[in-house]
């Protein structure tokens, strides 16, 4: 059996590196602070009164209305199929629980199926048995079939034939994801390439390549940092773009990428620790390459044997708790602190409702006018409630900072309980001012004493 | 050929129509056979001014209508066709493109904003409908050519306010969600009908295939109220299937050699001894089938009701071999071309049709007709700077021919214009150019347009060659796998029709397009930024480093060193806490006798000095 693990070892600093390749103008990161940043300044100047007369409507846990899923498959050439193969295979999932293709966005940023190095043309496979095409399995329907039984419209194990890449080749960047996430693109842009969810629309993000520390390869030629996927979700965030998020990476050293996350409502799960690879499956020896990586291998398992149908009610901590280390080879981890309710709620929030279609129904009783009326509050509202979350972590950032020399102790356990509290960008710096930036100084003074001791000492000797 | 007679035929068709057909005939003297799929609809042009698509896509209908298309013609093209061992191509080359993605489209200069702008707004929204990566032709890929496209519409006061826009993607590889989108497109959704062959694990692994669709106005001819304007929508699909290899078994398509048993040997070699086997050469047609060539037989029919009685296959084999049909009437026995024609059952649905034919020895021989030109191009020279390009085109035929020559280059092929040859390859003389069109590149702005129009003289050969420079990109030009070179576009040749060839009463002649190119550019080792800032990061910790270290420091004997003020005090307080210990000391050996004060202060001296 061969197995791929990462060669890709080297750690680079995360953040300004990946962005050597972009001018100013067009670098979505730029774009994304500086509205960040303009935007807590214009809700913090809101006046209060306007605010205060809001009534409540408290849409925080009303169920989605709609399911979108994001599939990014980011590594080229062809010793790569097996990340094009993930991606495909949970593209086929999604598809076979019923997420139409308008509401899968699809990025392959190397073409498998037509390879020249392809033996199987038009195929891509997933696993050495070769059972199932995830490139548009075939309509396998002799006349002998038809005539058996009726159900000629269930072809493909109950996935609709077809498929459609909205990203692929060269269009695969850092800079077209995160474009797409926050939806900035010229007016030109297709309708089919966009995401078009809101603030009642769960999320699945899937990625997949070649990653560090805190990053991840895009096409071998630009990395996306940890920091950037972080602020681009806090503006989707922001801009209502989703209710629930639940992302998935299976990269080396893939747990450091959710890491630097802030915004309320992501499940995040990763397939390895700091320090460690993923590793592939195993191999075909016919097309020649590994076809899939263990962690998306378990996850397929458990998603192909436990949710046959669009009635499965499987949770998510049922998933999460499928992903041993005897299984995956490596410590897949789970963040659940920024979800609303923790650990607990966000366990047992069902499989489907990232992976599936199922809908919850919202029905407008008010007339045309009252719902702009509503539309218009619920607006003000959200505002207010980011606005009243910066204000509060502006606080605890001061308090951190007065409270720190005291009582570093206190304050770490203060940290903990707010969740989405920290690392907003500029905070970074203040909370190193804190508790463990005292540390550090007590411990550089600490070292600098010692070292005049030995110098002394040293012309003592002499 | 049949094809090209077919061409026009739905001119003449009612208002509101769809009609699909596949032509299947093997190329002759190989093993390949090729299916021309053809899927036509039409509608009223008011209705579809009015929003009302009956057949025609409406996806398609809203993107035109948004940015006032007149007439579209769209390619998805891979692999190479032969024209050697396969004559000449299928519908005079008119429904083909160059490798990759290639579009032109007619578009209204008069209706507000930019044409450029709607252009762009064009190749956008068919890159969401087609799942390719269209939006990358801007204004570096955008030519407009002069004389190599006509509008094969009817416009009511020609193609004046209307201006002609042509991209090229040669690097765009076409594969299976392509075609998905392709046969969203059609009315039975490839589902029923002869599109139900269509799937991508045989159309991609054919030798050459060409997707096409082209929309375009129809008026009726006599002018003015001869009858209503049409809007029509042809889809194509050619491929050129190998037999053999598309009747492998699907799951496993590694050839594997024949156990000895299966094997016909040859006992007429006299040379060979009894534990050897020279394996027989197949004699006769090789034997096929639809359902074994396309994995699946024809399902059902999609007959739309508008009263059409044409055929929906069409054979072109000699008439002595023998052909079993399978649920499908016979139009046509074999006309005197020899094309036989079938037509699908409209009763019930649900049903299969199946063409085979089992293998046969015919001795009627098959004159394979010779293609209008042959044409070749490929680039030239050594090194990273620069290159020349050639192009032969040869004409087979005993009259000369009138030929226009159309190359889009990138902006990174800097041609040198003046060293453009157009040259007789036996007398060397130089060919007169009739016309010709130069758009000079800028870069990172537009591409080069350079359009030619010259004669070939009846069986002449002519050498079109001219020298380029290579430019260098910037770093962040450049692709992820920019040492696999960078693609040109293939050049387009298009014969004009003459007395000889107008046969077809086509007015837009034939078409050949060149294989496109590998231009390989001066590429930079792209590790070499960190390579450079960690190189030099070194160099200045070491060598200013050093040098710092020397300038700030002043050079003197150990002797003339001054001792310092601290060095000093310390020396006075460890002298003076000497000095309480050597008199406590004192007081006792003072007691006890002797000289252990002398002792004493000769240790404090030694500390000092050193």
């Amino acid at each position: 059996m061969i197995v791929y693990q990462c060669w890709w070892k080297e750690v680079k600093p995360n953040g300004d590196e990946c962005d050597d390749g972009h001018d100013d103008d067009d670098n979505p990161n730029n774009e994304l602070l500086s509205t960040n940043t303009e935007l807590t300044m214009r809700l913090l100047t809101l006046p209060t009164a306007l605010l205060a007369c809001l009534a409540f409507p408290d849409s925080s846990h009303a169920t989605h209305t709609s399911n979108w899923a994001v599939l990014v498959s980011t590594s080229r050439f062809w010793f790569n199929y097996r990340h094009m193969a993930n991606t495909l295979s949970l593209y086929r999932t999604v598809k076979r629980l019923g997420i139409p293709d308008s509401q899968i966005i699809l990025m392959l940023p190397d073409d498998m199926a037509c390879n020249p190095r392809n033996t199987f043309a038009g195929s891509v496979f997933n696993d050495k048995g070769r059972g199932l095409d995830l490139y548009d399995q075939k309509k396998d329907i002799s006349p002998e079939e038809e005539a058996g039984g009726e159900g000629g419209e269930t072809v493909g194990q109950g996935m609709p034939a077809g498929i459609e890449v909205d990203y692929r080749g060269n269009e695969v960047t850092v800079e077209s994801f995160i474009r797409l996430l926050t939806d900035r693109w010229p007016a030109s842009h297709p309708t089919s390439k966009r995401l078009m969810t809101d603030d009642r629309s769960n999320i699945l993000i899937y990625m997949t390549g070649h990653g560090g520390d805190s990053f991840l390869k895009f096409q071998d030629a630009e990395e996306i940092s940890s920091h950037d996927l972080a602020d681009a979700f806090e503006q989707m965030y922001e801009k209502k773009r989703y209710h629930e998020l639940l992302f998935m990476i299976d990269t080396c050293q893939a747990n450091t990428m959710y890491t630097e996350f802030y915004s309320p409502g992501i499940v995040a799960t990763g397939s390895s620790a700091k320090d460690q690879s993923s590793y592939s499956h195993h191999a075909d020896q016919d097309v020649g390459v590994a076809v899939i990586d263990r962690w998306t291998y378990y996850n397929l398992d458990f998603l192909e044997t436990r949710l046959n149908s669009t009635a499965s009610d499987v949770r998510l901590g049922e998933l999460f708790d499928f992903y041993t280390f005897d299984r995956v080879h490596s410590d897949a981890g789970v963040r659940y602190d920024l979800f609303p309710g923790g650990e607990h709620e966000a366990r047992n929030r069902r499989v489907l409702d990232f992976f599936g279609n199922v809908q919850g129904v919202d029905v407008e009783t008010a007339g045309d006018g009252l719902a702009a009326l509503g539309d218009w509050r619920a607006d003000l509202e959200a505002l207010r409630r980011i606005a009243e979350r910066q204000a509060a972590e502006e606080v605890n950032a001061t308090q951190i900072r007065t409270d720190a020399g005291a009582q570093p102790e206190k304050h770490k356990t203060g940290k903990n309980v707010l969740p989405a509290g920290e690392a907003n960008m500029g905070r970074d710096m203040t909370s190193l001012t804190g508790g463990e930036g005292w540390l550090k100084k007590a411990l550089g003074a600490t070292s600098l004493l010692a070292l005049g001791g030995v110098w002394f000492a040293g012309g003592k000797i002499r | 050929m049949l094809l090209s007679s077919l061409f026009l035929l739905p001119a003449a068709v009612l208002a509101q129509t769809y009609t699909e057909h596949l032509h299947l005939s093997p190329l002759a003297q190989t093993s390949h056979l090729l299916a021309a799929f053809n899927f036509t609809s039409t509608t009223p042009l008011p209705a579809y001014e009015s929003g009302h698509f009956t057949h025609f896509p409406r996806s398609l209908a809203q993107i035109l209508q948004h940015t006032k298309t007149r007439e579209l013609h769209l390619r998805f093209a891979w692999g190479r066709w032969d024209d050697e061992q396969w004559g000449p191509r299928p519908r005079m080359g008119r429904r083909e493109g160059g490798t990759g993605v290639e579009i032109w489209a007619w578009l209204d200069q008069d209706h507000g904003g930019d044409v450029e702008e709607r252009w762009s707004g064009l190749v956008n929204g068919l890159s969401g409908l087609f799942c390719a990566s269209l939006n990358f032709i801007d204004s570096t890929r955008t030519t407009h050519p002069v004389l190599s496209f006509d509008p094969e519409g009817t416009h009511a006061d020609g193609v004046t306010g209307q201006e002609l826009l042509h991209g090229t993607l040669p690097h765009e590889v076409v594969c299976t969600e392509n075609l998905t989108p392709f046969l969203k497109l059609l009315p039975c959704k490839g589902k029923a009908g002869i599109s139900s062959l269509l799937d991508g694990h045989k159309v991609f692994d054919a030798n050459w295939q060409t997707m096409s669709i082209d929309v375009r106005p129809i008026c009726p001819a006599g002018g003015n109220g001869g009858g209503e304007c049409v809007l029509e929508i042809q889809q194509t699909v050619d491929v050129v299937l190998d037999v053999e290899r598309s009747m492998r078994a699907r799951g496993d398509p590694i050839p594997r050699p024949r156990p000895i048993e299966e094997l016909e040997c040859d006992g007429g070699k006299g040379y060979g001894g009894g534990d050897t086997c020279y394996p027989k050469v197949k004699e006769g047609e090789m034997g096929w089938s639809l359902s074994r060539i396309f994995g699946t037989p024809v399902r059902g029919s999609c007959h739309l009701g508008d009263g059409h009685a044409d055929a929906d296959i069409t054979l072109e084999v000699p008439l002595d071999r023998m052909v079993n049909v399978t649920n499908a009437q016979p139009l046509d026995a074999g006309n005197e071309q020899g094309i036989r024609s079938y037509r699908l059952p409209n009763h019930p649905p649900g049903q299969y049709t199946d063409l085979a034919l089992p293998q046969q020895s015919v001795t009627q021989a098959v004159v394979q007709p010779q293609p209008p030109l042959y044409a070749t191009r490929t680039i030239t020279g050594s090194g990273q700077q620069h290159g020349g390009m050639h192009a032969h085109l040869r004409n087979p035929h005993p009259y000369a021919q009138t030929i226009t020559y159309f190359e889009s280059l990138p902006w990174f092929l800097r041609p040198y214009i003046h060293t453009l040859r157009v040259r007789n390859s036996e007398t060397h003389e130089n060919v007169k150019l009739e016309k010709m069109f130069y758009t000079p590149a800028k870069d990172r702005e537009r591409g080069t347009h350079l359009e030619l129009m010259f004669t070939v003289s009846a069986g002449g050969e002519v050498e079109l060659s001219y020298d380029f420079e290579k430019a260098v990109l910037r770093y962040t030009e450049y692709p992820p796998d920019a040492n696999r070179g960078f693609d040109v576009a293939p050049a387009v040749i298009r014969v004009l029709p003459n007395d000889n060839n107008t046969g077809d009463g086509g007015r837009q002649g034939s078409y050949i397009r060149t294989t496109s190119l590998l231009l390989p550019l001066p590429t930079p080792d792209f590790s070499m930024p960190y390579n450079v800032i960690i190189l030099t990061s070194t160099v200045i910790a070491l060598g200013f480093g050093s040098i710092f270290n020397l300038l700030t420091r002043r050079f003197v004997l150990a002797e003339e060193v001054p001792a310092s003020k601290l060095a000093l005090r310390v020396k006075a307080i460890v002298g003076v806490a000497q000095d309480v210990v050597g008199r406590l000391k004192g007081t006792k050996a003072v007691e006890m006798g002797g000289d252990a004060v002398g002792s004493g202060k000769g240790d404090g001296m030694g500390n000092g000095a050193g």
